[in-house]
């Protein structure tokens, strides 16, 4: 694919400053390069009253009622969202990893959601944030407000990438807490001790009940083979005791095994209806999201 | 071409480069950690589990044995010399007075091109044009138009002094950068008024092979005269009291080089062949115009104290004349001292005389003054008498009086218009090679030395060297 003048590499993206300024400048490459938004919005409007219990917002206290009837009544909309959606974001140490002269990991995943986040608010659905590595996190419950989004942002920024807790706990939860019918999209570059098997499982769970999961695959060219590098003493992040002498650039067999490492997890992923999107960091984050998009309109 | 003073110390240089270089190629070690999210993926390979630390080193590996190497240079001492174009030669062209006898001048004139000039002209070395003092030519502008410029002009007036020649030959030597080996040719008519004190020594210092001494053909018929002359000139005539009465002046005149010969004053006795009469004792009347006569002619006539009254207006001295016993020591101006003069004569030297020797207390013990062509000279004592005759430079003494008209360097004894002796042409010519390597000569300015500048490149390499090691680890 023909890389768009609009968009703007990633080494470039980090030279921009804050991550809010980041997404905006992601989202009008993106809304420049898609064909038409696929993201429904929703209105604001007044649903029903109800009597004021204790615990209630005085915010959504109707004074005007109050002084007719004489007594509390709040006010309640209907949901600002269709759609309650939740970016995980993986910060496990593996996301640390940069490749030559490129951006990390972690940091094109917090392009990504950040983009993703501000698409959705803008369209008016609930967004909400959780992140795994050292731990799995609930980082920021879904809401669809604008201040939310700097939230978000700020959470995204705050990210640091360590320790090597999978997805898989962290989509059940995440289960368990949202409500059904949502969005899941999980920012990762997927390698999991276990080949997947927890997450495929986890992932397909969360598809079972009606949930939208969708799995965004972050790789470097290093990774994948396209730049493998020279003679050294490999090492994963995740597991720097385990090295392997080796040199990935004159060994045939790397890139065929990540390639078909990712494929099994792909189609496997694809048997329980979760999306699998591949994106490389030596992409530009906007035209990563066209591409995407495009594809999802057929 | 590069030359060495200590070439050794390129060897042990060389030597030292190849201590970095092969621990460069023997030091093995584990190759760079680097993380790899996938490299579960990998396939080990054990080749890679030691690295040969040679692609990314190649620059400091490179300083590194340049340093050193520069370093060795620079205590090798190189010296950057032009091509050598072979020997080159220094030519002393005597252009004293001497030279103006016959055809000597274009004699010499001829020898200096022969030796200077190649077949298409180009200069071969310098020339030296000494007299009195020496002017060196360098080879820039030895040209046939200078040879044919002195040809065309006559030797000056001055005196050949080959000291003064032999003193440059440093500076002559100094501008002949491109030989390889040097030369040295005297062109002169050697004689001893050329010859000082100390002309040995100073031959043996400024050059350390032989010279080659290019005697000219000698003086045409006329100059053979004067030459036949000087060589009679070595007889004297001493006028004593009686010939059968000791003398010690006679035998200390014949171990100067005289040949003496005793004879009673007498206008008779008075030979024009003699260069030299010595009168210690009144002569009669009619002997004082023989021997003006004979000093007009060109001898030198030495008259001592007894005869001063006898000769009274022929000697060079004004004054009393009052005799005084005990003279004390007297000095002549050439140098020798002698003391236990038996008497001296009161007096001064006479109006156009000079004072050729003084007594202890700086009056004046001895006069000379030309004669024609020879010289009158009156010593104030009694020559053949006192302790004086018993003291080692009592021969010199009288030699130098001998010679009193002369001027008071070179050699005494001997007179300084005749030809050099073998001896003291050996002297000039020397030992050794005729052609001498360039670099033992003293003065010698070939080359360039680069030993600062192989130091100041070895500095550069070595902060070059730190430069990039500082840059690498922090790199790593």
């Amino acid at each position: 694919m023909t890389v768009r003048s609009d968009f703007l590499p990633p080494g470039l993206l980090e030279h921009l400053g804050g991550l809010e300024l980041v997404a905006r400048t992601v989202v009008r490459g993106f809304q420049a390069g898609i064909h038409r938004s696929p993201l429904r919005g929703a209105g604001e409007d007044f649903a029903k009253h109800r009597d004021y219990q204790q615990g209630d917002d005085v915010r959504y206290l109707d004074w005007k009622l109050y002084a007719r009837t004489d007594r509390l009544y709040v006010r309640e909309f209907e949901e600002r969202s269709n759609l309650q959606a939740y970016l995980v974001v993986d910060a496990s140490a593996s996301m640390d990893y940069a490749g030559a002269g490129g951006v990390s990991k972690l940091r094109y995943a917090s392009y990504l959601a950040a983009a993703l986040a501000h698409l959705m608010i803008g369209a008016g659905d609930a967004v909400g944030l959780a992140a795994f590595g050292a731990e799995p996190r609930l980082l920021l419950a879904p809401k669809a407000r604008k201040g939310h989004l700097h939230d978000l942002m700020l959470n995204l920024e705050r990210l640091r990438p360590g320790g090597t807790a999978g997805a898989a706990d962290l989509l059940d939860r995440l289960g368990t807490s949202m409500r059904r019918g949502g969005r899941v999209i999980l920012v990762s570059d997927l390698l999991e001790d276990d080949g997947g098997e927890a997450l495929v499982a986890a992932a397909g769970r969360l598809s079972a009940r009606g949930d939208e999961v969708i799995a965004l695959r972050v790789l470097t060219p290093e990774e994948s083979g396209d730049a493998a590098p020279d003679a050294g003493l490999f090492f994963d992040p995740e597991h720097p005791r385990r090295e392997v002498p080796a040199t990935p650039r004159g060994d045939a067999g790397y890139a065929p095994r990540v390639a078909a490492y990712y494929a099994s997890l792909a189609d496997r992923l694809r048997e329980r209806a979760v999306e699998y999107v591949p994106v490389s960091t030596a992409e530009p984050v906007e035209q990563a999201l066209v591409a995407w998009i495009n594809r999802r309109r057929g | 071409m590069l030359t060495f003073g200590s070439p050794a110390f390129l060897l042990a240089g060389a030597l030292a480069a190849l201590v970095p270089l092969a621990l460069h190629l023997i030091r093995r070690r584990p190759p760079s950690r680097a993380p790899l999210p996938t490299a579960r993926f990998l396939s080990p390979d054990p080749r890679t589990s030691v690295r040969v630390g040679r692609p990314t080193d190649l620059l400091l590996l490179a300083l590194r044995m340049l340093l050193l190497v520069l370093a060795a240079a620079a205590f090798a001492r190189p010296v950057w010399r032009p091509a050598a174009r072979g020997s080159a030669t220094v030519v002393l062209l005597d252009r004293g007075a001497a030279m103006a006898g016959g055809d000597a001048w274009p004699h010499a004139v001829a020898a200096a091109r022969q030796r200077l000039l190649a077949l298409r002209g180009d200069a071969l070395g310098s020339l030296v044009l000494f007299d009195s003092a020496a002017t060196v030519i360098p080879p820039s502008r030895v040209t046939p138009a200078l040879f044919d410029s002195l040809a065309a002009a006559r030797p000056t007036a001055g005196s050949s002094r080959f000291a003064a020649a032999l003193r440059a030959i440093p500076a002559a030597v100094g501008g002949l950068r491109e030989a390889d080996s040097l030369r040295v040719a005297l062109v002169t008519r050697p004689r001893w008024h050329g010859w000082s004190d100390g002309l040995g020594p100073l031959r043996h210092a400024v050059w350390p092979g032989a010279i080659e001494l290019v005697e000219l053909p000698d003086l045409d018929a006329g100059d053979g005269e004067i030459v036949a002359e000087n060589v009679k000139a070595k007889e004297a005539i001493y006028f004593a009291d009686a010939l059968d009465r000791l003398s010690y002046a006679k035998p200390a005149l014949e171990a100067t080089g005289w040949r003496v010969r005793l004879a009673i004053p007498s206008a008779d006795a008075v030979l024009d062949s003699a260069r030299l009469m010595v009168v210690r004792r009144a002569v009669p009347a009619g002997v004082a115009a023989a021997l003006t006569r004979a000093a007009t002619a060109g001898a030198t006539v030495v008259v001592t104290a007894p005869a001063a009254a006898s000769l009274r207006g022929f000697i060079p001295w004004a004054g009393a004349m009052r005799v005084d016993s005990g003279g004390g020591g007297m000095w002549l101006a050439s140098g020798p001292h002698v003391s236990g003069t038996a008497m001296r004569v009161s007096g001064d030297a006479a109006r156009g005389a000079a004072v050729i020797a003084s007594w202890d207390d700086g009056r004046p013990a001895a006069a000379a003054r030309r004669l024609g062509r020879g010289c009158v000279v009156f010593a104030a004592t009694d020559l053949d008498r006192g302790e004086m005759t018993l003291d080692a430079e009592y021969p010199r003494l009288l030699d130098g009086l001998a010679h009193g008209c002369e001027p008071s360097d070179g050699p005494s004894s001997i007179d300084r218009d005749t030809p050099l002796d073998a001896g003291a042409r050996a002297v000039l010519r020397g030992t050794g090679p005729r052609v001498v390597a360039a670099r033992t000569v003293p003065g010698w300015g070939g080359g360039v030395p680069l030993g600062r500048w192989a130091m100041a490149a070895a500095l550069l390499a070595a902060l070059a060297e730190t430069f990039f090691a500082y840059g690498r680890r922090r790199a790593v």
